[in-house]
């Protein structure tokens, strides 16, 4: 007897403006489990992200999201210049499980500092934020999703820029909190490290597989989802997706 | 220095500037931290149409402004797409509202405002409304930066981390604009509607160098502000400048000494801080050094050019006369600055003009919170011409009294007595001063009468820029055949229609001269002369006496010099009262 889904979407189409960007989308994701969202730029991914978040609704089709979901975003320009520290930033996920005109408290900042202990930056609490490294910065982002209490976390594309030392540590801070009950889904660009996943959501504009990677991913399901911008490497048999070099969020 | 601050308007704006450091300063941080800094400068100057029109239309500035401001709000938060384009739809409408309100004020509504008091600001014009608007707008941020400011820092830092239950982003951008459409209508008198920025944005940037913390940096912004706005209103005060522009200036000084403090070596943010407080007080005190006393000689402050001469006349070495209007400064438009109410503060007597001439010196002498006795010597002169009825400077009558030497006999002897009032040590100076003075007046009108007199009355026909001649031509026998401006003031515009009028009359009455005046552009004059065919060499002295070594740099020898212009316009430059040069 499994769980209960934190996430269940049957036949789901969202998109801008009455007009759908993705459509039959159909997917569960369950207590402790990591799922990779695969997909080319463009295809949908960061509009999946928003729908699951609450920001945009169904066009068509069911989408029940079951627990308090948390947004890990990629850090913008803007944020680098930001006046606060990484503990402000993680007391911020307090302010969604607050009503609007209470402000956080004693206790919500000692929160903060648990959950900044909890993803190894006890020592940089009060480092402001664009000061940290790339790793870092998502990692105080991971903590404020901790504070937000959330029990699904949404990362977009949380490996790109970082080294592989730091991409290690996320990656097991990501299984460790799996492991305690969470939801996790990925947006990644990284077809080998979402093989270590749990599963595999590939988009572009309509789904296009989704179940454990070994199940899902062959190449005719890569070819779909990346249109053809798929190479076989060399000897060694493994496929490598050709890395976009540009991010663009449909808008 | 600070008795500066003890003249009432400059309390009044002081108190103001300290009440609205509280909005700029906390609104400058979120504005720079939601990257709404071009947004809310275009806020400010959209009001400015608005406050033109208020003053045009003749209800409340700061509704006008206010909704003006508003209507631009809205109007670009429905333009812009969410990210690209904003700037450009920002500017666009920024250049509209500029335009609009400079043809408004100059062509629809004519006179009725001055641009510039509107766009830089007038400490001279902060009343109790300002000050509550101030206090209210300090109040609404507050209350909004302890209720919304966490929801400002988290929309700016990162939009997404929005639910659906957390205050909508739009709505937590509408309320900030809303707040600073709000403080910049209440800072709108002061600053004026071009550089409100200078007072929200420059001390928020310049204390962000200095700090990486919400709460101290607003709590550096707010006091930059004071402390910035307290040396430019200082300084406004000081210079006769417009206190937007000082502020702008000290606050642009501010971040300069910052950033270049924190360029030359990484100093620490104490010393830099320091040093910054350090420039600005001395910026103030080396701009300290301001005029000495008068060594007990009665202070008087004189409107008009031609006042200020009689009053000099009459009370000699024995008085000291501060002169509002200087040489060649047209009365008509004239508003007044900051050093002219500090002038009048000290001021045992204040000689006026009347007549609506100089109606604002009612205003300067309040503001300065003198107890002056203000001396009106166009109600007590015998001659009287009618004035006009309607128009911005209606009066009973003519206001250019003085241009009929007798008139100017009985302001004399009106100044000598209320000296002699006031400082009655002096008595028999003033009238030995004022005797002999009278003495010349009436050799000056005999002169006059005599040479205007040899010219046959049917060449006697004069056409000047605006109608200041009519007691002149009253006394003399002179036809007015027509004027530029056909008005008593110089604020009316002529319309084509009069102009081609004009020059008919001219050709018919076979009129040889016309007669720009002075203080005022010749360019309309010389026009209609080459089209005419009459000349317009000769230049009167209408509404204020010429600078030290011009011919008309006297009452005596303005009026001479007037005299001999017309002679010699009249007779196409044959004859004149003095030799030609």
């Amino acid at each position: 007897m499994q769980a209960e889904p934190l996430i269940e979407a049957s036949g789901l189409a969202v998109g801008y403006g009455g007009e759908a960007a993705i459509s039959g989308v159909s997917f569960a994701l369950r207590p402790g489990e990591t799922m990779a969202l695969l997909g080319p730029n463009g295809g949908g991914k960061t509009t999946l992200l928003r729908a699951l978040l609450g920001e945009l609704s169904p066009l068509a089709g069911t989408l029940r999201v079951g627990a308090r979901c948390a947004s890990v975003p990629q850090t913008e320009r803007s944020q680098l210049d930001y006046p606060v520290s990484a503990l402000d930033v993680a007391a911020m996920g307090a302010l969604s499980r607050l009503p609007w005109w209470r402000r956080p408290g004693r206790r919500d900042r000692e929160i903060a500092a648990d959950s900044l202990r909890q993803v190894g930056l006890d020592g940089l609490a009060d480092e402001t934020f664009g000061k940290l490294s790339g790793g870092q910065r998502q990692r105080v982002l991971i903590a404020r999703s901790l504070v937000q209490d959330a029990r699904i976390l949404l990362l977009d594309e949380p490996f790109s820029g970082l080294d592989r030392p730091s991409s290690e540590r996320l990656e097991a801070l990501v299984g460790s909190l799996a492991a305690e009950g969470r939801g996790v889904m990925v947006a990644t660009h990284d077809l080998e490290q979402a093989q270590r996943w749990d599963s595999v959501l590939c988009l572009n504009r309509d789904q296009i597989a989704v179940g454990p990677p070994q199940r899902a991913l062959d190449v005719d399901v890569l070819e779909a989802t990346y249109g053809g911008a798929i190479v076989e490497l060399p000897g060694s048999g493994r496929r490598a997706v050709l890395p976009p070099h540009h991010h663009h969020h449909p808008h | 220095m600070l008795e500066t601050f003890q003249l009432p308007f400059v309390q009044r704006g002081l108190i103001e500037i300290l009440i609205l450091s509280v909005p700029a300063g906390l609104l400058g941080t979120w504005i720079v931290m939601r990257g709404l800094a071009f947004f809310s400068h275009a806020v400010g100057t959209a009001a400015f149409p608005g406050l033109v029109l208020a003053d045009g239309l003749g209800f409340a500035a700061p509704l006008g402004a206010f909704a003006a401001a508003l209507v631009f709000a809205v109007g670009v938060s429905v333009l812009r797409g969410r990210r690209s384009g904003q700037d450009t739809a920002v500017a666009l409408v920024l250049a509209g509202c500029l335009a609009a309100g400079v043809i408004l004020a100059s062509d629809v509504f004519g006179s009725g405002s001055n641009i510039e008091t509107l766009l830089f600001g007038s400490l001279l014009l902060v009343d109790g409304g300002d000050i509550g608007l101030a206090a209210a707008a300090a109040v609404a941020t507050l209350v909004a930066s302890a209720l919304l400011g966490r929801h400002w820092l988290r929309a700016g830092f990162d939009p997404g981390l929005a639910g659906p239950a957390r205050p909508d982003p739009r709505v937590l951008d509408a309320v900030l604009i809303g707040l600073v459409a709000l403080a910049t209508v209440a800072a709108l008198t002061v600053v004026g509607a071009l550089l409100v920025t200078a007072l929200f944005l420059v001390p928020a940037v310049t204390a962000r160098l200095l700090t990486s913390r919400l709460r101290s940096w607003q709590l550096l912004s707010v006091g930059l502000v004071a402390l910035e706005g307290v040396v430019g209103l200082w300084l406004s005060v000081e210079t006769d400048a417009p206190p937007g522009a000082t502020i702008a200036c000290v606050a642009g000084a501010g971040f300069i000494v910052v950033a270049a403090g924190q360029a030359v070596g990484r100093l620490p943010r104490l010393a830099v801080l320091a040093t910054a407080l350090g420039a600005l007080a001395l910026l103030g005190v080396g701009c300290a050094a301001t005029g000495g006393n008068d060594g007990g000689r009665l202070d008087v402050v004189a409107t008009t050019t031609q006042i200020g001469d009689f009053a000099r006349e009459v009370g000699g070495s024995a008085i000291e006369v501060d002169q509002i209007l200087q040489p060649n400064t047209d009365p008509h438009d004239y508003e007044p600055r900051p050093s002219d109410v500090s002038g009048a503060a000290g001021a045992s007597l204040v000689f006026a003009s009347g007549d609506n001439l100089d109606s604002w010196v009612g205003q300067v002498v309040s503001d300065s919170g003198s107890d002056a006795e203000v001396v009106d010597l166009g109600a007590i002169v015998p001659e009287r011409l009618p004035g006009e009825s309607t128009g911005a400077e209606a009066s009973r009558f003519d206001p250019h009294w003085w241009h009929d030497p007798r008139n100017a006999e009985a302001a004399v002897k009106k100044i000598e007595s209320a000296l002699a009032v006031a400082d009655p040590a002096h008595k028999a100076l003033f009238e030995r001063n004022a005797g002999a003075y009278l003495g010349k007046l009436r050799a000056l009108d005999a002169g006059i009468a005599k040479c205007v007199h040899s010219v046959p009355p049917k060449q006697r026909k004069l056409v000047t820029d605006h109608d200041a001649f009519g007691y002149f031509a009253n006394r003399y026998g002179i036809e007015i055949v027509g004027a530029v401006i056909p008005s008593q003031t110089t604020q009316a515009q002529a319309s084509a229609k009069d102009l081609s009028e004009l020059a008919e009359t001219i050709e018919r009455e076979h009129v040889t001269a016309i007669f720009p005046e002075s203080s005022l552009s010749p360019k309309v004059a010389e026009a209609i002369a080459s089209q005419t065919g009459a000349s317009a060499d000769h230049t009167l002295y209408g509404d204020s006496l010429g600078p030290q070594g011009s011919d008309g740099a006297t009452y005596l020898s303005m009026e001479e010099a007037n005299a001999n212009a017309m002679v010699r316009g009249f007779t196409d430059g044959q004859r004149g009262c003095r030799p030609s040069p």
